[in-house]
């Protein structure tokens, strides 16, 4: 099998491109497109805010490949083909494994060694798994990337003291705002980003932190969720969303909303109504929850998911060893499982030769034996034994000679030679006999 | 006098090149960390501005001819300013919610300290108010010079909003931003700076009106529309917009920022006019010695045009 990865992440395209895939929807569906239109390889779908991306394991000479993968990638979620050839990457083999594994350790992060993404890899995952589409070879790969991620995160510390999006944007809060007893922060949407952010803004002490979602339920579990307690907020109906906004001073939004639910021709009578009070708005949601010409509203500060992790790439640079550390486990995983791979591969085909090779002499032995009857004579039978034999070696050399004489032409014909030199230990080349003594001695004229 | 004015210009001299050097050390601060050294040595850099700055007011009133003057000349007056900026840097230096205003308020301070050196070597000119009551005039010139000051100071934090509020919507070079105060301190700063410095220059300006008042000079006809009038009430108007836009939130943050740096610049222009307009001749009517431009109804006319009778000195 062939491991292949095409993607879209934060380095090579844009939020607004990395919406489209975003706003697709969940993976299985896409898998299950997937699975029909290339039966016989395994898929996994990677989505995350900053990466859309697809694992791949596919026959050796099968389908799909690098561009049977664009073109699915064009057709299935309505981009322009040039569009994705120009923003995602394409890698095979050991690199592609590679890519995971740095991906699960975070090194691919635009925070660098975040822990976030390693639950988001293996719900995709799980995911795979559950819609069948994730087949021997990706159950190995990805078993074995978030053992490494791990590893790799425990003793190389790269997750340790990290400066992440949360504690980011607490910080740019405490840029706007100088004193939080007397602010309102507003929660948009019950996802995990939303309340490990919110949990950072709590730390500032505002003086009330109301929820609102569109399932109710859902704004009251993340209350529990991070231990609001009633005196200082709590969830509030969706339908309340207006008055909320006029209320609050700092906003995170994570919702899973397809469109924009703040945009602009919302805002303008909400900001009169605000009296033009500064408002910080944080959009975590991809795609996003806010319009961006909100951002050039009076007064305004609106910052997405790319510009909090812009500021947190920035100030990671002192973090350089610890990435070293985890280049170095991901290399060495990447070996390691990539010789399982190939051993897998491997042992599948010697058990196929085999059952094949039994196949032909059970064959064999059942011609023979009905050919000898109730009493062999001994001379039937040695001369049944000699054909049972020359039949047996005909059949097995039959195939791989035969085509061997079809040589079309794909791998040099050498290749297969040496290589059946090589399996059945056949020695060194023999020279064809070209009668060296009387080439070798000299003519009477000499 | 003749002492005390090289003495000064030595100090001011030295606290120029001082405060240049801590100026650079704020600017270079607001995009770099500061090393704990380079902090050590721009804190005691600070006091020894402040110490000298002490040491020639000192030196100005205790030397200076006919005793305690607190205000004698436009130097004292920037003199006074310098001061008052200095000690308020001092004191934000050591405090989170205003930290990096340092470096906005250094070059306003380097920038009168430059000033003060020609007004005291090159254009000396003392206050000649031989006419006004001692109290009065101190309570005068103190409100309309500290007045100026914090007017200053409102001006600073405008001018540091608008720096962090452009990098916070540009989104550009956000990793140093925790070594700047927030937005909210800012505009807490220019309201409170506005509304001091809107009091104190109302309050120089209502001294000068009691002091016109009982003086015998009269205004000449028009003395309403002349160039300082009209720009010292402007900026009288900014400030009272200021000190107000908490109520009146269409001015809210950037525009508040504006209107402080716009009142400041009309209060310079203020300055200018002033100082640099030869004065007209007396009215028929007026005592010998008064002259046209004193007449000064708003803050800044009645600082130095209608109360004052600057004589060259030298």
């Amino acid at each position: 099998m062939r491991v292949l990865f095409i993607g879209i992440n934060h380095r090579t395209a844009a939020v607004r491109l990395r919406e489209c895939f975003a706003a697709a929807g969940d993976a299985p569906p896409h898998l299950n497109a997937f699975r029909e239109r290339f039966p016989g390889s395994e898929c996994v779908i990677v989505s995350t805010c900053n990466r859309f991306e697809l694992y791949v394991a596919r026959p050796l000479h099968g389908q799909p490949n690098a561009d049977d993968l664009r073109t699915f990638l064009s057709e299935r979620f309505g981009v322009p083909m040039d569009q994705v050839a120009s923003a995602s990457i394409h890698r095979e083999q050991d690199q592609a494994v590679a890519h995971l594994f740095r991906v699960c350790c975070g090194l691919d992060s635009m925070v660098l060694g975040e822990p976030q993404v390693l639950g988001q890899v293996k719900r995709a995952y799980q995911t795979a798994a559950d819609c069948g589409s994730a087949g021997p070879v990706l159950h190995r790969v990805f078993q074995h990337a978030m053992a490494t991620a791990k590893q790799a995160r425990t003793e190389t510390g790269i997750d340790a003291g990290r400066v992440s999006v949360g504690s980011v944007a607490a910080d740019l809060a405490r840029q706007v705002f100088a004193d939080f007893a007397d602010k309102t922060v507003l929660g948009i949407g019950a996802g995990e980003i939303a309340k490990l952010t919110l949990r950072h803004i709590m730390e500032l002490a505002p003086h009330r932190l109301w929820l609102t979602n569109r399932t109710h339920q859902n704004a009251s579990a993340l209350a529990e969720a991070i231990h609001l307690s009633a005196d200082v907020g709590g969830a509030r109906p969706w339908e309340q969303l207006d008055e909320l906004l006029v209320e609050a001073d700092i906003v995170v939004t994570c919702t899973a909303s397809p469109e924009p639910i703040l945009t602009p021709a919302r805002f303008k009578p909400i900001l009169k109504r605000r009296r033009y009070r500064p408002l910080f708005v944080i959009d975590l949601a991809m795609p996003r929850d806010a319009s961006p010409q909100l951002g050039s509203m009076t007064n305004l500060y609106l910052y997405n998911i790319d510009d909090l992790q812009a500021v947190v790439a920035n100030s990671l640079g002192q973090r350089g060893d610890q990435a070293q550390d985890c280049e170095r486990h991901v290399a060495a995983a990447v070996t390691a499982c990539m010789s399982q791979i190939t051993h897998a591969d491997l042992g599948q085909l010697i058990r196929q030769l085999r059952a094949k090779l039994h196949d032909i002499g059970q064959d064999e032995r059942e011609r023979t034996l009905k050919k000898l009857g109730q009493s062999p004579d001994p001379e039937a039978l040695d001369s049944a034994l000699d054909e049972h034999t020359h039949r047996l070696i005909n059949k097995i050399l039959h195939m791989p000679l035969s085509q061997l004489n079809q040589h079309d032409g794909g791998t040099p014909l050498g290749f297969y030679a040496a290589a059946l030199r090589r399996l059945f230990d056949l020695g060194e080349e023999i020279k064809p006999d070209t009668e060296p003594a009387e080439a070798s001695e000299p003519g009477p004229d000499a | 006098m003749t002492l005390a004015n090289p003495i000064t210009t030595l100090i001011l001299s030295i606290l120029t090149v001082l405060s240049v050097f801590v100026t650079i050390g704020a600017l270079r601060r607001l995009r770099h960390p500061e090393r704990a050294f380079v902090a050590s040595v721009r804190q005691r850099l600070i006091v020894a501005a402040i110490a000298l700055t002490t040491l020639g007011l000192f030196i100005r009133f205790w030397l200076v001819e006919g005793g305690w003057q607190p205000v004698t000349s436009h130097r004292d007056g920037l003199l006074l300013m310098s001061f008052m900026l200095a000690g308020t840097i001092f004191f934000m230096q050591n405090r989170t919610r205003l930290v990096g205003l340092s470096a906005f308020a250094l070059p306003v301070l380097t920038f009168l300290l430059g000033w003060a050196i020609c007004s005291s070597a090159w254009t000396y000119r003392p206050f000649d108010l031989p006419t006004l009551h001692p109290v009065w005039r101190g309570v005068h010139l103190t409100g309309v010079y500290l007045g100026t000051a914090f007017c200053g100071l409102a001006a600073m934090a405008g001018g540091m909003y608008l720096y962090v509020q452009t990098r916070l919507k540009r989104k550009q070079n956000l990793g140093g931003l925790g070594r700047l105060a927030s937005l909210e301190a800012l505009e807490n700063t220019i309201i409170r700076a506005a509304t001091l410095g809107f009091v104190l220059l109302t309050l120089g300006l209502v001294t000068g009106v009691v002091v016109i008042s009982e003086s015998e000079r009269q205004l000449p006809p028009g003395w309403w529309f002349t160039p300082k009038i009209v720009l010292a009430t402007l900026a009288w108007l900014v400030y009272a917009v200021l000190m107000n836009v908490r109520y009146a939130s269409g001015f809210r943050g950037r525009r508040a920022a504006w209107l402080s740096i716009i009142g400041l610049a009309l209060l310079l222009a203020t300055y200018a006019v002033v100082t640099r307009l030869p004065p007209a001749p007396p009215p028929p009517h007026a005592p010998p010695g008064a002259s046209a431009s004193d007449d000064g109804a708003t803050l800044k006319a009645v600082t130095t045009a209608s109360i004052d009778h600057r004589v060259e000195d030298g």
